[in-house]
């Protein structure tokens, strides 16, 4: 228990002496899940649209792909995003394996599902009149979207939170296709795992609270979002 | 449809922007190494200090000995660092690496409770070790993982015509080196090491250095992948790096690894580091 004290005082520490090196990781992370999260929020969104709007023959198979694909096992993205991205792949000319694009593209896939997945329920939800009402009334598709999303805005970014929290705690697929290089791959996940496997396990917990503080301190943005009253 | 096919071309074109910014690496070195490397931090500054004096963007592929090679035979990697004698050796007789040459060393020790109830301490040698080990059914936790480590621990049951697997007292781990020791150190266990990774967790765990074996060093080395085998090698960029580690300026990183936090080196050099006040 020492242990975890200790890790505290030295997360406070690290983040408040200015220290490099944490800060070069959480910028890593934040950039790379970041990204990861937008396109996996484009990608998801016009999935759930398409599925839930169209209501496209074979949709409930579709949808059991996606709500399986909320438990894609990392390990397995990982491997496959990396056989994609070898030199011998067919991608392996991008020569994208062990950069930080080649992160946000594993991250991406794994928080794509969980995206499309929780926004397809949370658009079947809305009253299916609503849609054709506004549509009746003259609005473009996309603005009938538009219209339809802020009506499903709670559940939507609580979808977002979720690719979100996907992509940043994730690790296995992070560290088997960025590489863990200091300098450019190392997230704050891959750091743990580092520090953890030099038996720096202090350094680990404090950098474990300064991920879980960065996590709570996005999602905290999100919820504040969220529970916003819309403009009347 | 219009929402979908719009969204799917803005990601294909941020998909094609991220592809151009960040792809297209002409200058990219992939160095295959071993976690042996990477664990104490070596591998870091190795990057770091190559980096500094060559215009190559060196990534590192990090794996036990027998990933590191497996990738190498596809030519994934364009030059490696292992310490796998047997299979190097094999690697270079299939023609898919050339230029082996020796980086830097430690020694292999097993490591155990101090109160040391199989009594290897005197043992001597490592087989003599192994030989009590076995002989009194004491735990022993292997890699398990086709790792450097494992592969010389292998080699020394199967001189001792012992067959550990399935033993009782036999426990693979299946885990890096320090957790390895980590896990022994838990069990109070018997557990094949080498001596830098055990100087790097000594003060965290209940383990001694019993037997070193100072025979048949842990030797690492730097091997280039063939470039007539796989036409994506970057063959100039592995001689670069090879160059560079076996140069006194490379053998100075490593020799200087370790000084300032252990009072002594973690490995040591193969050649020569002239500034160098410790190492050989």
């Amino acid at each position: 228990m020492d242990l975890i004290w200790d890790g505290v005082t030295e997360a406070l520490r690290l983040i408040f002496t200015g220290n490099g090196y944490v800060y070069e990781v959480t910028f890593t992370s934040l950039l790379v899940s970041g990204s990861a999260t937008v396109i996996a929020l484009v990608v998801g969104l016009s999935i759930a649209s398409f599925l839930a709007f169209r209501a496209p023959p074979g949709r409930t198979l579709a949808l059991s792909a996606f709500n399986a694909g909320m438990a894609l096992p990392p390990v397995a993205v990982g491997l496959l995003v990396s056989i994609m991205l070898w030199r011998t792949g067919p991608l392996g000319q991008l020569h994208l394996l062990y950069s930080r694009t080649a992160i946000v593209i594993a991250q991406a896939v794994i928080a794509t599902p969980v995206v499309a997945a929780l926004s397809t329920a949370a658009l079947q939800g809305l009253n299916p009149n609503l849609r054709l009402q506004v549509l009746a009334l003259g609005a473009s598709r996309w603005q009938a979207a538009l219209l339809l999303f802020r009506e499903a805005r709670l559940s939507l970014l609580a979808a977002a939170m979720a690719g979100f929290g996907a992509a940043i705690s994730e690790v296995g697929a992070t560290i088997m296709v960025g590489g863990n290089s200091k300098g450019s791959t190392r997230t704050l996940t891959s750091a743990i795992v580092l520090e953890v496997q030099q038996g720096e396990f202090e350094t680990a917990i404090a950098l474990s609270f300064i991920l879980l503080a960065v996590i709570l301190s996005i999602i905290t943005l999100f919820t504040v979002l969220q529970q916003r009253r819309p403009p009347a | 449809m219009a929402c979908p096919l719009a969204s799917l071309t803005v990601l294909l074109i941020s998909l094609a922007f991220l592809a151009s910014s960040c792809g297209g690496d002409n200058n990219e070195l992939i160095l295959g190494a071993t976690t042996s490397i990477q664990d104490p931090g070596l591998l870091d500054e190795i990057v770091r200090a190559f980096e500094g004096v060559t215009d190559y963007h060196l990534k590192p592929s990090v794996g036990g000995s027998a990933e590191v090679l497996e990738k190498a035979r596809r030519g994934e990697l364009d030059v490696i660092m292992t310490h796998s004698p047997a299979d190097e050796d094999k690697f270079i007789a299939d023609s898919e690496g050339l230029d082996k040459r020796p980086v830097m060393q430690n020694l292999f020790i097993v490591a155990g409770p101090d109160a040391d109830p199989a009594g290897v301490r005197d043992a001597g040698s490592m087989s003599e070790a192994f030989k009590r080990i076995s002989a009194t059914q004491r735990t022993f936790i292997s890699r398990g993982d086709q790792s450097g480590t494992h592969m010389r621990e292998l080699s020394i049951w199967a001189e001792l015509s012992i067959t550990p697997q399935g033993q009782s007292w036999y426990q693979e781990s299946s885990t890096g080196q320090g957790q390895n020791l980590i896990v022994a150190s838990d069990k109070d266990a018997y557990t094949l090491v080498d001596s830098s990774t055990f100087t790097v967790f000594e003060k965290r765990i209940g383990l001694r250095a019993l037997v070193p074996d100072t025979e048949k060093p842990n030797v690492y080395s730097v091997i280039r992948v063939a470039s007539d085998k796989h036409q994506n090698v970057n063959a100039t960029g592995a001689i670069a790096f090879a160059e560079f580690i076996t140069s006194p300026a490379g053998q100075c990183v490593i020799a200087d690894f370790g000084t300032q936090e252990y009072g002594k080196s973690l490995f040591e050099p193969a050649g020569r580091c002239p500034s160098a006040n410790v190492g050989r």
